[in-house]
């Protein structure tokens, strides 16, 4: 009996022994599947995943802050967007420019802000005289490579919700009318908190990925717009009163495309999307009896959107100018619905983006014109931030083919990552990391580990490059894969 | 989701652990050795290292980040040899005197 006892001991023994060391084996192995499986993991595409509530969001919370994490140094001054949006003035200058009057032939606002801003005349010349005939000329040589690219980029920009009409002023087209004069009824709400709720709930019910709200700062309203929608551009815009609060809605990029900037990524994919969204939260909000403007992309805004987001809590600026997100990185497309219905507002976040924008520098690395600028921030219009060129920014769309623009600051910001545990965790020592050291490993690991092409192979082959992007694209934007191109385009 | 980034893969990993620290237990017995507390903390810390390492090179696969996987993997594999022969010793130092 005692012996038989001390044998089936030492087979448990022995059988314990051998499955530990299967189930070593065998865990080793299920961390290994798992891990494959969460990199690949389509879910990880934040924002791409239909609505799923709140699983998919930072938590915000501990990173509020009352004031925004940038600071006014002096007088402000608002955006004359007719000369410093570039969309307007490099049109002006195509028309007006005449090489025999040179800068005297500008209309006289064109003419004061070149005078001011010599180097933008150089750069804005440039892509006239010789960026855009290159373009033309590779792209033709080119372009069947980005031939799937290019009808996905058309395909999902071909619904656009219709721009406010150049007829129709804020206080007509900003209204609901249930007859022509006649204000449709308007909604007693319970309360700005409930209508938070709701507002947000809806956003993201009617497309968009991220929301917040803010109270208008009327220094983010530009001073000239650049589009008529209803204003004249060429008079100063008296704010209206009606823009009392700001609705921030974002969506972001398709991933895949996105990491294979700038060539098969695509911006209006995703302004689309956001016009969408806004347009329809716009939409509703009339429904109720309240006053409503989407300001979207792409070119129909009144006012700078980016300090917008910041102060409703999405996110902070980073070192490019633009804004980066807990979730998105800075994968997003931003747009802003102005209302006059009281809502709860969100309050800013800081969850480490300027010290860690401080220290990377990869987009400024990166950037194939040296558009964002290494250095410290700048005042702006009377705030301390980082400011970039825009006109060697904008010259470079037009200098890579695919689709227009580049949007390699974008991808190659350390923040616009997928949303599996190992980036949502980098994240978070990051965010929480007071010293900032962490900072610093980070973008090292990330310049090592995720290497990127040399900057001069970004651009079209007649400018030195070889038409390369940041990361290979998806199959199903490779046209080689799917298209027979033997014998020439039939 | 699938099943593998479900919720029910990762406790069937756990589950295959749990195996794997009893095993490890009877076998370090049959060795001579008593596992107490800081013991298990050095074994814990050891398998979350070997555990990191393996899903950072995993994911980065499927991620189709080659260069992080292999720099990761050579990096963090180095790190699990170091650390597991430190570890042994501190583990078992009959064995290593």
């Amino acid at each position: 009996m005692s012996t038989n006892k001390t044998s089936d001991q030492l087979n448990r023994r022995k059988f314990l022994k051998v499955a530990g060391a299967a189930s070593a084996a065998a865990g080793g192995l299920g961390i290994g599947i798992w891990s494959v499986e969460s990199g690949r993991d389509p879910m990880t595409y934040t924002g791409e995943e239909s609505y799923q509530g709140a699983a998919q969001y930072f938590n915000r919370k501990r990173f509020e802050v009352n004031v925004p994490p940038y600071e006014k140094i002096g007088p402000t001054r608002r955006v004359d967007a007719r000369t410093e949006v570039i969309f307007s003035r490099i049109g002006r200058l195509r028309q007006e420019w005449d090489d025999e009057k040179g800068i005297d032939g500008l209309s006289d606002d064109l003419k004061a802000y070149y005078g001011n801003n010599p180097h933008y005349l150089e750069s804005d010349l440039e892509y006239h005289r010789e960026i855009i005939p290159k373009w033309i000329e590779d792209r033709e040589k080119y372009q069947d490579n980005y031939v799937l690219s290019q009808a996905w980029n058309n395909a999902m920009g071909s619904v656009w919700p219709p721009g406010i009409p150049d007829s129709e002023p804020p206080e007509i087209a900003d209204f609901p009318w249930s007859a022509p004069g006649q204000p449709a009824r308007k909604y007693k709400m319970k309360s700005p908190d409930k209508t938070a709720e709701l507002i947000k709930h809806m956003a993201h019910q009617l497309g968009s990925t991220l929301v917040g709200i803010t109270k208008l700062n009327p220094d983010w309203v530009y001073k000239h717009t650049m589009r008529n929608r209803g204003i004249d551009v060429n008079e100063p815009l008296d704010v209206p009163e009606h823009w009392e609060y700001a609705i921030v809605v974002g969506t972001p990029m398709a991933w895949d495309p996105f990491y294979a900037n700038p060539t098969y990524g695509s911006s209006r994919e995703s302004y689309a999307k956001t016009r969408i969204a806004s347009h329809r939260l716009a939409e509703f909000i009339k429904a109720l009896g309240y006053a409503a403007r989407p300001h979207t992309p792409a070119g129909d805004y009144d006012l700078m959107v980016v300090p917008i987001a910041i102060d409703a809590g999405l996110g902070e600026q980073g070192r490019h100018g633009v804004l980066v997100t807990p979730e998105l990185g800075s994968n997003i497309r931003p747009a802003v619905v102005t209302t006059n219905i009281p809502m709860k507002t969100d309050k800013p976040i800081s969850f480490g983006v300027e010290d860690f924008c401080r220290t990377c520098k990869i987009c400024a690395d990166q950037c194939p014109t040296g558009a964002i600028s290494t250095e410290d921030k700048e005042e702006v219009r009377g705030y301390w931030r980082w400011q970039i060129d825009i006109s060697k920014c904008h010259n470079f769309w037009y200098s890579n083919l695919g689709n227009v623009g580049c949007r390699l600051c974008l991808t190659s910001c350390p923040y616009s990552r997928k949303s599996n545990w190992l980036h949502r965790g980098a994240l978070k020592v990051s965010a929480n990391d007071p010293t900032g050291l962490s900072h610093g490993v980070m973008t090292e690991l990330q310049e090592r580990f995720y290497p990127a092409p040399n900057v001069e192979e970004y651009f079209i082959p007649s400018m030195g490059g070889s038409n390369a992007s940041y990361r290979k694209p998806p199959r199903w934007l490779q046209a080689d894969e799917y298209i027979d191109f033997s014998g020439g385009a039939k | 989701m699938t099943i593998i980034t479900s919720g029910l893969f990762c406790f069937i990993i756990g589950i295959l652990f749990c195996v794997t620290l009893m095993g490890f237990k009877t076998w370090m017995e049959d060795r001579g050795v008593k596992m107490v507390w800081w013991k298990w903390g050095l074994t814990v810390i050891w398998i979350a290292i070997a555990g990191f390492a393996i899903a950072f090179t995993g994911v980065s696969i499927g991620e189709n980040e080659m260069t992080a996987a292999w720099m990761g993997g050579l990096i963090f594999g180095i790190a699990v040899i170091v650390s597991g022969f430190i570890f042994w010793r501190l583990l078992h130092p009959a064995k290593a005197s």
